[in-house]
């Protein structure tokens, strides 16, 4: 069977070249110069998470989360293993980066007024998704395990056990003890790696869904007489 | 000639410039991503073992012409774990140079077997399999001869690599 018989049975079967119209093919507004380059903020906050998923399944390969392990697996990683610097490397910067995009994509909509009606709903995915990568920030910080990691987190926690009335079963239920320990890393590691993913994941396709569904909005005109009116 | 090109000159436009552009990048990260990915998650397949040779004591002081049996502790690394284990292995030399070092499990279920130098034979007391001094199966089940580990003398002392290597039948 040729290639081009094989794209014409899976395309007959489900419609995915009408998929790739709708998400490819679409209109999008004409920008020219720097600000086109502000349409790109969402992609490239995609992109990496993309890439975060694909180094992070490979880091989890090697990493151990318990205080006996996870300091001499991660350290495994970066000295023993295969292009393991780099995947590390990878994971760290695009966890920066991961946030540096998604709070410029963010600034982008708000000064655009791209959330205004009918987008508020992408809006409010959005939102959820930021917070998810906060999410994805506290938790993965604590992952390797050494002094950084361990007194951020310390004082992440000492900031929420400051919270009136619930503070301090709240520092006892993100520490999943008393204290900073074995089973705060693996409370921990399993936001990191299983729930957080996976809402995302979640929102991911209903922002996309809403992005597509609604169009992207114009670029704001500058109001030529000012102000006034 | 001037006014009519062929089409293998015809006008690249912006679209096609782009499109070439965009995909050619595309892949080349993609490769480069993939690439290193692959590799991360395939290196354990070629990934050489550090070779862990134990220290056993003075060469000179192991017994002369007659097995000794050795204590040791054998330190293995492996990934982020190191774990250590009580061990010993028989020795045999003749002049404190030469060395012929045997794992101390016989090569039938594994059972650990003794010297017993009135017989100048080790004896096994599982399956009463019994071995020469050169470690051949004098009688009883084993399928094969003693295994040995590898040894070497650094200096004045016995170095040996507590990994069982089959002696061919």
């Amino acid at each position: 069977m040729s290639l081009k018989a094989a794209g014409e049975w899976l395309r007959e079967r489900t419609g995915l070249d009408r998929v790739w119209e709708a998400l490819f093919e679409r209109h999008v507004p004409e920008a020219k110069g720097p600000v086109a380059w502000l349409y790109t903020l969402g992609s490239a906050s995609l992109f990496v998470f993309l890439v975060q998923f694909a180094t992070g399944c490979l880091l989890a390969m090697n990493y151990v989360p318990s205080p006996d392990h996870a300091y001499d697996s991660v350290k495994f990683i970066g000295e023993q293993v295969l292009f393991g610097r780099l995947i590390r490397g990878l994971h760290h910067w695009g966890a920066t980066f991961m946030v540096v995009l998604v709070g410029l994509h963010m600034l982008r909509v708000f000064f655009m007024g791209a959330y205004k009606y009918p987008r508020e709903a992408t809006w409010i995915v959005g939102v959820g998704l930021f917070l998810l990568v906060m999410g994805f920030s506290f938790t993965g910080y604590l992952l390797p395990w050494d002094q950084k990691a361990f007194w951020a987190t310390a004082v992440g926690t000492n900031i929420a056990g400051q919270a009136p009335v619930v503070g301090s079963s709240l520092s006892k239920v993100l520490l999943g003890s008393e204290e900073m320990g074995p089973a705060t890393l693996t409370r921990f590691y399993a936001l990191h790696v299983l729930v957080l993913p996976a809402l995302t994941g979640l929102f991911i396709l209903l922002h996309l869904f809403l992005v597509v569904w609604h169009g992207i909005s114009e670029t704001p005109e500058r109001r030529r007489g000012g102000p006034q009116e | 000639m001037e006014t009519s090109r062929p089409e293998a000159e015809a006008p690249i436009s912006r679209r096609s410039f782009l499109e070439w552009a965009v995909f050619s990048l595309g892949g080349l990260i993609a490769a480069v991503l993939g690439g290193s990915g692959l590799g991360y998650f395939i290196s354990p397949a070629f990934r050489k073992r550090e070779e862990d040779w134990v220290d056993v004591g003075r060469a000179k002081d192991f017994p002369q012409g007659m097995p000794s049996k050795v204590e040791f502790v054998e330190r293995r690394r492996d990934a982020w774990v190191t774990t250590e284990r009580r061990s010993s292995a028989w020795v045999l030399t003749s002049n404190g140079r030469d060395f012929i070092i045997y794992d101390p499990r016989c090569t039938h279920l594994g059972c650990p077997f003794r010297w017993d130098q009135d017989k100048k034979q080790f004896l096994c007391p599982c399956h009463t399999a019994v071995f020469g001094v050169d470690g051949r199966v004098v009688s009883g089940p084993p399928p094969r001869p003693l295994d040995r580990y590898q040894s070497k003398v650094a200096g004045e002392r016995l170095l040996i690599l507590p990994k069982p290597v089959r002696e061919k039948a």
